[in-house]
């Protein structure tokens, strides 16, 4: 079985490096695009950042392929082979670094045979580096992560984001959501504006679960594997197998806490990222 | 726990060190209610009585027990905690305080909870929440804040946000502006709703009326659009987001005056603008708060949202928590 620790370690270290390129632009104007939404936003930095992060990986593993966030906006097709993939987000969280509200990540996963190897998500402002392979655990800055175990859902605090869609069945579906789940009822929701750092929530047990309906596989891959790794659960919002192109996601604690929150949410329509014609952000419905 | 920070505002008026084994809160501000401008000083607990009691004080009380274990009590809704953490940083910082200045008087959110009084009136009094943001400290949601305010005739004087895990010690003064770590903060200055990143809680309550109302305010603000809504668990350290210009507006109906009175000089001292959520002015008993980075996006969201029915603080027997719905 192939051993990645190379291109783990190689990952972390040039996520630090392309780090300095986002903490420096943190803290200066930027000029700003929408792509699908008024809310979904695009700076010259995002398309920089992932362009020193492929540059260097192809330089290193020219035969290995990428997902990337502004590549696919910039028409690549998305397609997941079994090839070595790094699926990334050069920084997740935009809206946050444009207004520098202080929770901004790149994100970068790695697949092989479409199974996710190892996940690297940096907290830029905050300096924390979570990471976790496969097999290998969880970590935050070096320490070990593991997720609360909390099984009853009205003591949990759960995380999640409203999202970049604008549309009249997102945003009732999305506000509902959150209603019945403070019926249940729960400790307490919470949103930080980036669904990668949102999920390592979860992995470092701080949050008892994270859910979303409308993000991307780059928003996710990578926090998906820590959360297991952190010994906690990944799901599809209705209760199915984590599919990371379905564009929906559940993170838990537990399978019992997953289970309740996929009884209590529900999905507005969202096509999926491999779909040919699903541009990024098209929920489907517009 | 061991570290070492220093934060020097321009004209050193405040200081702030955290040693280890021991918790200074050193705070010295120029004394305008007795119109004297010699400076007083404020140790929240001094070295001796650290010593000699073998206690440590806050924050480093607050932040070792953290990562504890807490023994959690509700208050009024399965949503409202209280730990005997919260209780014992509460009595820590009265104690030391009424030894300061025995003529002070206190709204201590664990002391209300208990049965005093609560009401404000011309005298010195310290408002105080312990720990604002008692779920993330249960669970160990890295915002957790402890919050002291200053009056004079009403007034507030002066506001102290510390956000313990983060180390971010947010103050001001009336008329001195705000720091943060001893750096300027500027709100954002933002005019335009759609261009605004909102902050706001959910609360404690778990009623039908609150719920409702609480969820369509978001949606209607998302309509409008906004470019987000986030929402750290703590009013104080949500508040604080717009001082520092990373968010333009939080709003929140529900919370008590001790979660948002430092905040709230902390904001006006940063440029930004405090109102009720109906428009009118701020009023920290009322249970009602919008501050933002200007009048024109203060005055958009009280066009939007709407307030649940909430008894004010200093109504009496509104109980903490009580929303005057049950």
């Amino acid at each position: 079985m192939a051993n990645w620790t190379d291109c783990l370690n190689f990952g972390i270290s040039i996520a630090k490096q392309a780090s300095e390129v986002v903490l420096s632009a943190f803290q200066q104007h930027k000029e700003v695009k929408l792509k699908s939404s008024p809310a979904d936003l695009v700076t010259e930095t995002d398309q920089r950042v992932e362009k020193i992060l492929i540059s260097a990986i192809r330089n290193r593993y020219p035969q290995h392929r990428f997902i990337g966030e502004e590549s696919v906006a910039a028409g690549e097709r998305l397609e997941l082979t079994d090839s070595p993939t790094w699926i990334i987000d050069p920084i997740d969280g935009t809206v946050n670094f444009v207004h520098r509200f202080p929770f901004v990540a790149i994100s970068i996963a790695f697949t092989f045979n479409k199974q996710i190897q190892f996940g690297i998500v940096y907290s830029c402002v905050e300096d924390k580096l979570f990471y976790a392979q496969r097999g290998g655990g969880a970590f935050l800055n070096g320490e070990p992560l593991y997720v609360s175990g909390q099984q009853d859902i009205s003591r949990c605090v759960v995380v999640t984001e409203i999202g970049a869609e604008r549309d009249d069945v997102a945003l009732s579906t999305t506000t509902s959501n959150i209603c019945r789940l403070l019926k249940l009822p729960v400790h307490g929701v919470r949103a930080l504006g980036t669904a990668a750092v949102d999920m390592c929530q979860v992995a470092t047990g701080g949050a008892d679960a994270y859910y979303h309906i409308g993000m991307h596989c780059w928003d996710i891959a990578a926090s998906a594997i820590i959360v297991q790794e952190a010994g906690g659960v990944v799901m599809d919002t209705d209760g199915s197998e984590f599919d990371m192109m379905s564009r929906r996601v559940i993170a838990a604690s537990s399978a019992t806490v997953a289970d309740r929150i996929a009884q209590v949410i529900q999905a507005f329509p969202c096509c999926r990222d491999d779909e040919d014609n699903c541009r990024c952000g098209a929920t489907g419905v517009n």
